[in-house]
């Protein structure tokens, strides 16, 4: 299956939460459950000023930190997006806790956060964002040509931002969600470096593994080695058993 | 230091097998069985999230209820330990982190002991130098997984990607500790019959001679001192 993504061009978003309301009403979202939050960005100071939007929602990482500490698979990958099963999801909070992007939110004891509508895309229809979105900042399709795109309109971009860039190209094995920045990621209140942090790589690939393995190796030497000793263990108290009936024999006949 | 073995040292001493000493009291054993069954429980249910093949069965939640049921009862055990029998605990505490000349020779020959072979072993008291480093082991990495799953609990959501990372290898690592001392424990009891201790709170005096003969002289100088 091709491996897609979405288009978001922080340039073109108009801020009419469009989106917001389709997604909601589109994935039949209960009341206090948002995928998508808005949240207006000013920058500079008067009378320079300049603003845009930040379209906070799930970014769906490639190598998604949610994705690997997730006990028990309710958060994987499929087709290049983070897909959230909340039937499994035992809402340990670990998602929230190490989504670089703070995205995972835990509503009603249960994870909550876009899975890039699922249901929609597999009929092959888009994301109810990218359907309702008036002003093309958002577009949904295969990586590659939603790349091109990407870059295409940085290029457009670069006469009036000279700081325009893509982002998620290659940002946390590179996002699902390729971003049209107009200044740099920091500015934008979004991590110059999303990638999983060593220690949640160390804790997944040599803690966890090591700790299994290493319980189960003990349980297999102490079993093993149990039948050995409780035989030596036996064998020396007959052995002490001869010597002491032997010594008090020797002494009566004292 | 001697390695003189008192069994040996006795041969008039009249065979007694069926002779008994108590090892154990009530509150111990009540304190011993709440630990174990807290324990049992925590490690059954975190493993369910460890392990992929058992992730199915913390899917609808249960086992995360039951960790908590068992954390809450292994943090009350050093409470109820000073509520039912507060010498004991204290004993227990000064005894697991104090060593002498013979612990030190009995480390030496822990290999020997570790195969089944305790008769010719350093003397040893109530503890023997492998259970008082068992008990140590288990005082200290108890305290480390408390208190990374108690930062864990409280502070869910809210550690961060390294927070989390931190915190759950601690406490991986402390409960890995504590099953390997658990496989140990469990191995020893077998090895050398002691699992009466903890059901009847008694040992065979023959047994005790063998592997904690300054114990058994204890015993028998606090019962000459009463009499």
């Amino acid at each position: 299956m091709a491996i897609h993504a979405f288009l978001l061009d922080i340039s073109r978003c108009i801020g009419c939460e469009a989106c917001v309301a389709a997604c909601a009403t589109g994935n039949e979202l209960p009341a206090g459950m948002q995928y998508i939050h808005l949240i207006e960005q000013t920058r500079g100071e008067f009378p320079n000023l300049s603003g845009s939007f930040k379209n906070h929602r799930c970014y769906h990482c490639t190598d998604a930190a949610c994705v690997k500490v997730c006990p028990t698979g309710a958060l994987y990958k499929e087709d290049g997006m983070t897909r959230l099963n909340r039937e499994v999801c035992i809402g340990c909070a670990y998602c929230t806790d190490a989504c670089p992007f703070d995205v995972p939110r835990i509503v009603d004891g249960r994870s909550s956060k876009c899975d890039a509508c699922a249901s929609a895309t597999a009929a092959g229809g888009k994301p109810w964002c990218v359907q309702t979105c008036p002003s093309d900042a958002l577009r949904y399709g295969e990586r590659q040509e939603i790349l091109a795109e990407a870059h295409r309109r940085v290029e457009a971009l670069k006469t009036r931002y000279p700081k325009a860039r893509v982002y998620g190209e290659t940002e946390a094995g590179g996002l699902g969600v390729i971003m049209v920045l107009p200044d740099d990621p920091e500015v934008l209140d979004l991590p110059a470096n999303p990638d999983v942090p060593l220690l949640v790589k160390t804790w997944q690939q040599v803690v966890q593994p090591a700790a299994l393995s290493l319980t189960a190796l003990s349980v297999a030497v102490t079993g093993v080695a149990a039948v050995i000793a409780r035989r030596n263990h036996m064998q020396e108290l007959k052995q002490l058993h001869a010597q002491q009936t032997k010594a008090a024999q020797e002494e009566s006949q004292e | 230091m001697t390695t003189a073995n008192p069994v040996m040292e006795k041969p008039n001493r009249e065979r007694t097998e069926e002779e008994k000493l108590l090892r154990y009291r009530v509150g111990q054993r009540i304190v011993h069985a709440v630990l174990a069954t807290s324990f049992l429980m925590l490690l059954f249910t975190g493993l369910m999230i460890l392990w992929q093949p058992l992730t199915l069965w913390a899917r609808d939640g249960t086992s995360g209820l039951i960790h908590r049921i068992g954390a809450v009862l292994f943090m009350l055990v050093p409470i109820l330990y000073l509520i039912v029998d507060r010498r004991g605990a204290k004993e227990l505490l000064v005894e697991s982190f104090t060593y002498d000349k013979d612990d030190i020779a009995w480390f030496k020959h822990a290999g020997r002991y570790f195969l089944g072979r305790a008769v010719g072993m350093p003397p040893q008291g109530r503890l023997n130098a492998g259970q008082k480093l068992h008990h140590a082991g288990v005082v200290i990495t108890s305290a480390t997984v408390v208190f990374s799953g108690i930062f864990m609990w409280y502070a869910k959501g809210n550690l961060g990607a390294s927070g989390l990372a931190l915190a759950a290898s601690i406490h991986d690592l402390s409960m890995l500790t504590l099953t390997v001392l658990l496989a140990g424990h469990l191995y020893f009891t077998f090895v050398y019959k002691a699992l009466s201790a903890m059901t009847t709170g008694y040992v065979p005096k023959e047994e005790a001679l063998i592997e904690h003969p300054k114990w058994v002289e204890e015993i028998e100088h606090q019962q000459a001192a009463h009499d």
